[in-house]
C-alpha cells in the first residue's frame, strides 16, 4: 500500500458507484474494525493485500489506486472475512464488484483473459483436452455430454460480457 | 432409486477424472442414480464472478434450469460448483428483483428460472438420501487405522448465510462421514482455513505459502492423509507438495485423497480401478495402512 | 332541551388586526346566523374587562355557548374556559380560535380573502359548539402505593425515594437478595467507589445523629417505614387500572425465616451438599443453604430447592441457633393494590457462546466481564486474586476483547455504552493491585463520553495498559502450553499480532433480562427494536411510558452507568408520586365511546388502539361488544377512523361536528380561488399551521383548516365528503409517520389517503387533488409551501366536476 502523504485526488462518488454495483451494496457499512484482515489467509502471508485497507481506500475515493493496483486480485474468495464481519459487509462480494469494474476499464490480469477465452470458445473456463476425453472410456467413464456453448454465447451477448476488452492485462 | 442430475463442472473432467470415477462408483454402490444432462456448462465459479457477477448468476441459473426441465435435483462433486450453483439457487429463489433481472437474460436462451429444484453437494446426498447408518452398514473395508486430516475447503461452508450446509465454525458433517468409514478425523491447526488455490495462476508464490501452511499443520498433527472435496484444494495440496519441495526444499509426503476415493475403497472398490496414478504424492502408505 | 344561544366575541387585538380583517363585515355576517344571540367586537377577551363581559353574559343566561376569536397564546384558552367553568358553563361549550396566527398574519397580503376566511372559521366554530355535548370530569381512585419491579440499583433508589415521601412501596425482586448487577460488579466507574454496599448485613446503619448521604451502607434501608422488600418474588399477573392496580406476586419459599436468621453460617458449615456457585461464575462451590457473598441484603440465608435434600438431611435445622430454618415453607401468592408501577428490571450480559470464534464456554480461560468482576471482588470466590479457571494459577497476561456481540449486526447491532469504561475499570483495578500483570485491551473505538471518563482513560494509559486497535477474529488455544492466543490485526501498526494470554476477558453486549417480553405483555408496554422498554418520549418523558401509571427506569430502558441509573430512578419516583399525589386521578371525559347497537364485534378497534384502552365485553345474550376504558383512553380517535360501521365516536368531536365544521369552512368564498380543506392533527399538524402564522409566512386564504385530535380519526368517507361539500382539494396534515404523537395514527392515515386516491380515480376525480403531508411544529414553512403548492395544483386542474 502507498506510504507517504496522500496527495492524489479522490473520486467523490466511488463509494456510491460501488454500492450501486452487484456485490458491492454493503461496503459503506464498514467501520474498519479489522476483523476481516485478521481472518484473511492471504493477508497473513503477504503485505500486498489487506481487505480492510482495500475497503478503506475505496471509501476514501482512491479509485485509481484500487482499480489499477494488484491488491484486489489477491483475494482467494475464501469468504472467511464475510463470515466474521460484525457489520455484515459482504467483503468477498465487494472484491468481486471491484474486480468487475476494474476489468470493464481494461485492468485484466492475464489469467482472467484466459478464463474468458475458454468460456467464449467452449463454454468452460478450463478447456478439456481431446486426449483426456478419449481416455475416459479407458477408465470406464461415460462419454462427456456436449456443453451448451451456444447458450453460453447468447448469455454473454445479453450481458455485454462479450464486449469486454480482455486485452492482455495491465494489472501488476 | 434416488436420481440426481450430476453436475461435473470444468476442472474435474479436465484434470481429475479419478474424482469423477470414484464418485460414480461409490454412489452407484449406494443406490444413487446419476444422470448426465446435455448442455451443461461451466458453473461460473469465482474466476468468472470476478469478471462479471451478473453473467455468472445467469450462467449458474441456466444450468439449474436444465435440471428443472429434467425434473431433477442437482448434485455436484466440486465444492466450487456447489458454492456457485447453490448460492445462485438461493439468491434467485429469495430475491425477486434479482430473479427478474436474470430471467430477462435467460429469456434469450429460452429458459426461465423457476426455483423448484435443489442444488446439493454429494456429501448431502450421503447424509440425507443414503443416511449415516446405511453408509456404515455398506462399508466392507473399514479404514480402521487411518488418521485423516479432513479438509472440506472454503466453498462447502461459506458464505454460510447462503449455502446453509453446516455450522461454519463447528462443522461436523464431513467429519461424521469420514468416521462412518471407520477412519479417524483428527484435529489440526487452522483446519477450516483456505488452501489458497484460487490464487494459482495470478500469484503462485502467495498461493504456495498458504498451501504450505496447511501441509505443515496437517503433517504436524500426525495425519496419514489429507482428505479433500474440492479439485482445486486437491491440486494445491497434492501438486503443491512437489512445488514446496522445489521452492522451500521441504518434503512432507502426506498423501492427498478425495473423500470419494476413500469412500469407494471402503465400499469395496478395488483401488486399481480408481485411476490413482493421477496423484502426485503416492498413496502407497495409505493403501498399506488400510490393508 | 334547553334553547341554544351562542355568544361570539371577536378580539381585534387592540386594533392591530383591523388593518387586515374587516371586523364590522364579519360581525354583521355572523349576526344573521341561527342561534347566535350576541356578536361583540373588542380589543381583548381573554382577560380583564373583556373576559368579564363574557362571564356576565353566561351568568345572566343570555348565552350558553361561547366562541371567542382571540390572538393570544394557548394560555388564553385555558383562562377563558376556567372562568366560564366557574360560572357553570361546561368547557366543551367553549371554542377559542386563534384569529391572528391562523388568519390575519398569514393572509395579511390579502385582506379581503382573510376576512372571508375569518367568517368561515367562525361559522365552523359556531357549528361546533352548537352540536357539542357536555364533557364530564371523571374521578378515579389513586391508591397511594407503588410497586417497584426489580431490586437493583434503580429499583432500590426509586423505592427509597417513594417510601421517604410517604408512599407504601413494594419492592419485588426475583433473586433472594437485592443488589442486582451493580452488587456483582463491585465497583463503579469513574470513581471506583464501592457498589451498593447495601449488602452488608450489619448495614443500613441509621443512627440518630447520622445518616450518610453518600453511602448506601449508612442509609438505613431497612429502617425506612412503608418500604416492603419482597425477595425471591415475581410479578405474575397485573389487573385493574392505573391508580388502582391489583398485582399478583408469587413468592418462592426461602425456607429460612428472614426475621429469625442471624447469618451465622452454622447451617452452611454442616450442609453436606455442594454445587457449583453460579453467582460466583462457578469459580467455587457453595452449599445448598447459602448467601451469595458475606455482604447481602436481606441478611438471611436461602435454600436452593433443587440441591437441598430437605427432610432426608435437615442437618441445618439441627444446628440453627434461632430455629430460623423452615423446611415446610410453601410458595405463595400475594395480591398488592398499588397506584403506580415502576419497572426497574435492569439488563444482563449477553451469552457469548453463540459467537463461536471466541470459544466462550469451550475454553475455560475465556471469561466475561462479570465473571472477572467476581474475581476482583475481595469478597468474591478468589479473594481478589485473578486466576485462570483452567488451572487456578494466577493470570499474568490478560487480554480484553471489546464489542463482543455489540455493534454487531449478526447479534446486537447497538453499542452497549458502558463496556469501554468497564474494561478500563477492571484493567486499572488489576494493574493497581498486581502491577506486573500484562494487560492489553483490543478495541474498535474507545468510548469514554461521560464526565471524568476521559481522565480515567488517561490514567489507564499512564499505568501501562496496552491498547490494540483491532477486533480479534478468533481466540485460539495452544494445548501444549495451555495458553490462549488472540488473533488480531493491529490496524495502527498494520501488523498481525498473535497475543498470548493466560486469560481472555470478553466484553459481551448488555441485553434486556430474560422475561422482558413477558413482562412487557403483562403490562402492555412497548419494547424498542433492541428489546428494551420504550419510553413515551425520549426528550420530554424519558421515564414515562404510553401507559399512564407505569414508569420505567435504569438499565431496563438501555444499558447505562450508575450515575445515569440513579438519575432515571429518581425521575421515575417523582413521576410515580406525581401520578398519585391527590389520592385521585381527575380526567376530562374526552374519550371515545361505543354505540353498542352498532358494534359488530369485528375486533378491529381493540387491536388498533395504541393504549390498550379498548376491550371486548360480553353482553347478557353472549355476544361481544367493544368497550372503552375512560382512564386509559387518550381521545385520539384512531379507533373512530378504524371502525368500519361508525359504531365508535369521540365525545369531544362527533361525526356531526366534523360534517358541520367542514360545510361551514367551505361555505364562504368571496373570491374566485378554489377552496382547499386541510384536516390538521392537533399535535404536529396544527402546530405547524400555528408556527407558519406566528412566523408571518404567507399562504393562500382559500386553504381552510379543520383541526382533529389525530389524523387517525379520519375515515375515507370524510375525505370524499369534503369534496362533495365544495372542496376542490383536500390536504391531510399530520405528524411524521415514525413520530405520530398517538403512536399509529399517522401511518394508518397514510394508507387511508392512498385508498381514497384510488376511489377518487374511480369516481373520475383527479387523485392529485388529495395529498397527505407530514411535518413537525417547527416546520411552519413546510405547511406554507404545501398550502401554496396544493392551491396552485388545484388551480391548474380547474374546477372539480362531480357527477
Amino acid at each position: 500500500m502507498a506510504k507517504g502523504t496522500q496527495k492524489k485526488a479522490s473520486t467523490k462518488d466511488f463509494a456510491k458507484e460501488i454500492t450501486s454495483s452487484l456485490g458491492g451494496e454493503t461496503i459503506t457499512l464498514c467501520y474498519q474494525c479489522g476483523t476481516c484482515a485478521a481472518s484473511c489467509p492471504v493477508a497473513k502471508v503477504t503485505d500486498k493485500y489487506n481487505p480492510r485497507e482495500v475497503i478503506r481506500l475505496a471509501l476514501l475515493g482512491l479509485r485509481d489506486e484500487v482499480l489499477t493496483g494488484g491488491a484486489i486480485w489477491l483475494c482467494s474468495s475464501c469468504y472467511n472475512c464475510q463470515e466474521r464481519c460484525p457489520q455484515k459487509v459482504e467483503i468477498a462480494d465487494v472484491i468481486y464488484a471491484l474486480r468487475n469494474i476494474a476489468i470493464r476499464e481494461g485492468n485484466v490480469p492475464n489469467i482472467y483473459a484466459e478464463f474468458a477465452a475458454g468460456l467464449m470458445s467452449e463454454g468452460r473456463i478450463v478447456p478439456i483436452s481431446k486426449f483426456l476425453e478419449k481416455k475416459r472410456a479407458e477408465y470406464g467413464l461415460p462419454q462427456l455430454k456436449p456443453a451448451g456453448v451456444e447458450a453460453v454465447r447468447k448469455i454473454l451477448s445479453a450481458t455485454g460480457f462479450d464486449k469486454i476488452q480482455f486485452k492482455k492485462g495491465e494489472a501488476q | 432409486m434416488t436420481s440426481y442430475a450430476l453436475f461435473l463442472g470444468c476442472t474435474i473432467p479436465a484434470r481429475q477424472p479419478h474424482y469423477e470415477l470414484a464418485a460414480r462408483k461409490s454412489l452407484a454402490k449406494l443406490g444413487i442414480e446419476l444422470i448426465d444432462l446435455d448442455d451443461m456448462t461451466c458453473c461460473a465459479p469465482p474466476p468468472l464472478q470476478s469478471i462479471d457477477l451478473e453473467t455468472s448468476l445467469a450462467i449458474a441459473a441456466y444450468n439449474i434450469c436444465l435440471a428443472e426441465e429434467a425434473d431433477l435435483n442437482i448434485v455436484t462433486l466440486c465444492t466450487g460448483c456447489f458454492e456457485s450453483l447453490a448460492m445462485a439457487n438461493t439468491l434467485l429463489k429469495e430475491k425477486e428483483e434479482l430473479r427478474e433481472r436474470v430471467n430477462k437474460i435467460l429469456a434469450n436462451v429460452g429458459k426461465e428460472f423457476k426455483g423448484n429444484k435443489e442444488v446439493r453437494h454429494y456429501l448431502q446426498v450421503l447424509m440425507n438420501d443414503v443416511g449415516l447408518n446405511n453408509l456404515k452398514k455398506s462399508v466392507v473395508k473399514p479404514l480402521s487405522k487411518l488418521k485423516v486430516a479432513a479438509f472440506s475447503g472454503c466453498h462447502l461452508l461459506r458464505p454460510s448465510t447462503l449455502l446453509r450446509f453446516d455450522d461454519p465454525e463447528r462443522p461436523k458433517i464431513f467429519d461424521n462421514l469420514i468416521e462412518a468409514l471407520d477412519a479417524k478425523s483428527i484435529w489440526y491447526r487452522n483446519k477450516l482455513k483456505c488452501c489458497g488455490g484460487l490464487l494459482r495462476g495470478y500469484a503462485d508464490d502467495v498461493a504456495l505459502a498458504i498451501a504450505r501452511d496447511k501441509i505443515v499443520n496437517a503433517s504436524r498433527s500426525g495425519a496419514d492423509c489429507i482428505s479433500t472435496l474440492c479439485p482445486f484444494c486437491f491440486l494445491t495440496l497434492d501438486l503443491g507438495q512437489m512445488l514446496i519441495k522445489t521452492t522451500y526444499k521441504e518434503e512432507y509426503n502426506i498423501p492427498v485423497i478425495h473423500y470419494a476415493e476413500l469412500l469407494s475403497i471402503s465400499l469395496g472398490v478395488d483401488p486399481k480401478e480408481l485411476a490413482l496414478d493421477f496423484h502426485k504424492v503416492k498413496l502407497d502408505p495409505v493403501l498399506n495402512k488400510i490393508g | 332541551m334547553e334553547e341554544i344561544n351562542v355568544g361570539v366575541f371577536l378580539s381585534d387585538c387592540g386594533k392591530q388586526l383591523t388593518g387586515i380583517l374587516n371586523f364590522e363585515e364579519i360581525a354583521n355576517h355572523l349576526k344573521g346566523v341561527q342561534q347566535v344571540s350576541i356578536v361583540a367586537v373588542g380589543s381583548e377577551f381573554w382577560r380583564g374587562q373583556g373576559l368579564k363581559t363574557i362571564v356576565e353574559a353566561v351568568k345572566s343566561g343570555k348565552i350558553n355557548r361561547v366562541v371567542v376569536a382571540e390572538s393570544i397564546p394557548k394560555i388564553g384558552e385555558i383562562n377563558i374556559a376556567e372562568a366560564l367553568e366557574a360560572v357553570g358553563l361546561n368547557p366543551n361549550f367553549v371554542e377559542v380560535l386563534d384569529i391572528k396566527d391562523n388568519c390575519a398574519w398569514p393572509h395579511r397580503d390579502a385582506p379581503k380573502e382573510a376576512t372571508e376566511k375569518a367568517k368561515a372559521m367562525l361559522l365552523a366554530a359556531i357549528e361546533r359548539v352548537k352540536l357539542a355535548e357536555p364533557i364530564e370530569k371523571l374521578e378515579f381512585p389513586a391508591v397511594k402505593s407503588v410497586l417497584v419491579i426489580g431490586g437493583g440499583l434503580a429499583g432500590m433508589q426509586a423505592a427509597e425515594d417513594l417510601a421517604d415521601m410517604g408512599f407504601e412501596v413494594y419492592l419485588v425482586e426475583k433473586e433472594p437478595f437485592l443488589g442486582g448487577l451493580a452488587a456483582k460488579a463491585g465497583h463503579f466507574f469513574p470513581t471506583d467507589d464501592c457498589a451498593i454496599c447495601i449488602q452488608s448485613p450489619a448495614s443500613d446503619v441509621k443512627t440518630i445523629t447520622h445518616t450518610s448521604r453518600k453511602c448506601v451502607y449508612r442509609s438505613g434501608f431497612s429502617e425506612i417505614p412503608n418500604l416492603n422488600v419482597l425477595t425471591n418474588s415475581r410479578v405474575v399477573k397485573v389487573e385493574g387500572a392505573p391508580g388502582n392496580y391489583k398485582v399478583t406476586v408469587e413468592r418462592k419459599p426461602r425456607y429460612v425465616n428472614e426475621e429469625k436468621c442471624v447469618a451465622c453460617d452454622l447451617c452452611a458449615s454442616v450442609c453436606p451438599v455442594e454445587v457449583p456457585d453460579e453467582y460466583n461464575a462457578r469459580l467455587k462451590n457453595r452449599k445448598a443453604i447459602y448467601v451469595n457473598t458475606p455482604l447481602v441484603y436481606p441478611p438471611a440465608y436461602v435454600i436452593d430447592a433443587e440441591a437441598c435434600k430437605f427432610e432426608k438431611c435437615a442437618k441445618c435445622v439441627e444446628v440453627c441457633p434461632t430455629k430460623a430454618i423452615e423446611l415446610n415453607q410453601k410458595s405463595k401468592k400475594v395480591t398488592l393494590n398499588v397506584g403506580s408501577i415502576i419497572v426497574a428490571t435492569g439488563f444482563r450480559e449477553y451469552d457469548p457462546s453463540v459467537i463461536k470464534e471466541y470459544h466462550y464456554g469451550e475454553y475455560p480461560d475465556v471469561i466475561t466481564q462479570l465473571e472477572l468482576a467476581r474475581m476482583i471482588d475481595a469478597f468474591g470466590p478468589t479473594k481478589g486474586v485473578i486466576i485462570r479457571p483452567s488451572d487456578k494459577k494466577p493470570a499474568k497476561r490478560i487480554v480484553f476483547v471489546q464489542c463482543v456481540g455489540s455493534r454487531d449486526r449478526r447479534w446486537n447491532p447497538y453499542c452497549s455504552s458502558i463496556c469501554c469504561m468497564i474494561s478500563l475499570k477492571h484493567a486499572t483495578l488489576i494493574k493497581s493491585a498486581f502491577p506486573d500483570t500484562d494487560v492489553t485491551i483490543c478495541y474498535i473505538d474507545v468510548r469514554t463520553t461521560g464526565r471524568e471518563h476521559e481522565y480515567y482513560y488517561e490514567r489507564a494509559r499512564e499505568m501501562g495498559i496496552k491498547f490494540v486497535k483491532g477486533r480479534p477474529t478468533e481466540i485460539l488455544h495452544d494445548p501444549e502450553a495451555n495458553l490462549l492466543i488472540v488473533d488480531v490485526e493491529d490496524e495502527l501498526l498494520r501488523r498481525f499480532l498473535e497475543l498470548e494470554a493466560d486469560l481472555v476477558v470478553l466484553s459481551p453486549a448488555m441485553v434486556p433480562v430474560e422475561d422482558t417480553k413477558e413482562l412487557a405483555e403483562m403490562l402492555g408496554l412497548e419494547l424498542d427494536k433492541d428489546g428494551f422498554f420504550k419510553e413515551y418520549n425520549a426528550k420530554l418523558r424519558p421515564t414515562e411510558t404510553k401507559k399512564r401509571g407505569i414508569f420505567i427506569c435504569g438499565g431496563a430502558t438501555f444499558p447505562k452507568d450508575a450515575p445515569t441509573t440513579s438519575l432515571q430512578a429518581h425521575s421515575a419516583a417523582v413521576k410515580a408520586a406525581k401520578f398519585l399525589l391527590n389520592g385521585k386521578i381527575v380526567k376530562d371525559q374526552r374519550t371515545a365511546y361505543v354505540n353498542e347497537d352498532y358494534c359488530g364485534d369485528c375486533e378491529f378497534c381493540p387491536v388498533t388502539c395504541p393504549y390498550g384502552a379498548i376491550t371486548l365485553m360480553e353482553k347478557a345474550d353472549g355476544h361481544f361488544v367493544a368497550h372503552v376504558d375512560d382512564l386509559l383512553c387518550e381521545g385520539c380517535g384512531v379507533c373512530v377512523g378504524t371502525c368500519p360501521v361508525g359504531a365508535i365516536e369521540l365525545r369531544h368531536l362527533k361525526p356531526s361536528q366534523i360534517s358541520a365544521q367542514m360545510k361551514a369552512l367551505l361555505s364562504v368564498n368571496g373570491t374566485s380561488k378554489p377552496l382547499v380543506l386541510a384536516f390538521c392533527c392537533s399535535e404536529c399538524g396544527h402546530a405547524a399551521v400555528d408556527s407558519s402564522g406566528m412566523a408571518m409566512l404567507n399562504y393562500p386564504a382559500n386553504v381552510r383548516v379543520l383541526r382533529v385530535p389525530c389524523t387517525g380519526v379520519l375515515q375515507v368517507q370524510h375525505i370524499l365528503e369534503a369534496f362533495k361539500a365544495g372542496a376542490q382539494g383536500v390536504m391531510v396534515v399530520g405528524c411524521k409517520s415514525d413520530g405520530c404523537h398517538y403512536e399509529v395514527g399517522s401511518q394508518k392515515t397514510q394508507k387511508k389517503v392512498e385508498l381514497a386516491k384510488t376511489l377518487l380515480k374511480e369516481y373520475g376525480v383527479e387523485p392529485e387533488r388529495l395529498e397527505m403531508f407530514n411535518m413537525v411544529y417547527i416546520e411552519g414553512d413546510k405547511f406554507a409551501e404545501a398550502a401554496k403548492a396544493m392551491t396552485e395544483r388545484v388551480e391548474k386542474l380547474g374546477a372539480l366536476q362531480l357527477a
